[in-house]
């Protein structure tokens, strides 16, 4: 194993323990505001790592460019859901029954 | 629409448009065929992305605020991973504990931002930074829902602000006119 791959392992492995830590999290907490804390914030790690460690391994820089394309977009798409989950729970128009 | 609005509207249609067909070259590769697709998209992506960072007619004009600092971005970018990061670390450390270490509520920030694409920025990263989640936004209150109220998100927020401004080239005012930049607000959320 070069030291690369054992970077990259290391990567996964901290990105993976972000992933289940956001699951726990989505498990645990007592209501939806606190939930979507756990997701976005571990998720949003969690993929970042797992990007990062599979950067090195990409076959050509354009695969490691779309990888960190990925991640931007999935931050910015799970970022943006959440405000709206958020907003909706907060204004509460009763159309979400628990 | 005088000279220099024309120069400027081209030049936005031309870095757009170049950054959307990026950003699908990336995804997609280099097939000519693939365009078929993605000449239609990249087009109404330009046009979509042009229309709604307008400056409505109403606001004044140095709201524009899509003026993005290429230089302040990397900058940026160091500084939303890092606080990615802790923010991360602080959501699994609470989880993973055998009793939760969490006390929600909910709090009210006055944003200083102006500019919309400002805005859309600062609430998206106020979610990702630690303990905090962007509710709301009704004009220039944001609702954040904190999850330690304990813990004073002041500081955090007017920080995470004072970035987003500097890279979308706004001048914050000085503040602070409230002593309570965050003011409690009643209700806890959720059940």
């Amino acid at each position: 194993m070069t030291i690369i791959e054992i970077l990259s392992l290391v990567l996964l492995g901290t990105g993976a323990f972000f992933f289940l830590a956001g699951s726990i999290g989505l498990m645990r907490m007592p209501d939806r505001f606190t939930r979507l804390h756990a997701l976005t914030k571990a998720d949003n790690v969690g993929l970042g790592l797992i990007v990062l460690g599979l950067m090195p391994l990409a076959p050509d820089v354009r695969d490691a460019l779309k990888l960190g394309l990925i991640w931007i977009l999935v931050a910015v798409a799970g970022a943006t859901g959440a405000h709206l989950i958020a907003k909706r729970a907060v204004r509460d128009d009763g159309e979400d029954s628990h | 629409m005088n000279h220099d609005s024309a120069v400027l509207l081209a030049w936005k249609l031309f870095s757009r448009s170049l950054l959307f067909a990026g950003i699908w070259m990336l995804l997609v590769g280099t097939d000519p065929l693939a365009w078929i697709v993605g000449g239609p998209a990249v087009i109404a992506a330009t046009v979509a992305s042009l229309k709604l960072t307008q400056v409505t007619p109403s606001a004044p004009a140095r709201t524009d605020g899509s003026s993005l600092s290429w230089l302040e971005l990397p900058r940026f970018i160091a500084f939303f991973m890092w606080e990615s990061w802790r923010g991360g670390l602080d959501v699994a450390a609470r989880v993973m504990r055998p009793r939760l270490r969490i006390r929600p509520g909910m709090r009210i920030y006055h944003t200083r931002l102006r500019g919309r694409p400002a805005r859309v920025m600062f609430i998206d990263c106020v979610s990702l930074i630690p303990g905090t989640l962007s509710a709301d936004l009704r004009g220039d209150q944001v609702s954040v829902h904190a999850l330690d109220v304990g813990v004073s998100l002041d500081a955090d927020l007017r920080r995470l602000e004072e970035r987003v401004a500097r890279l979308f080239g706004e001048a914050l005012e000085p503040q602070p006119a409230t002593a309570s930049m965050i003011s409690a607000q009643a209700g806890e959320g959720g059940q």
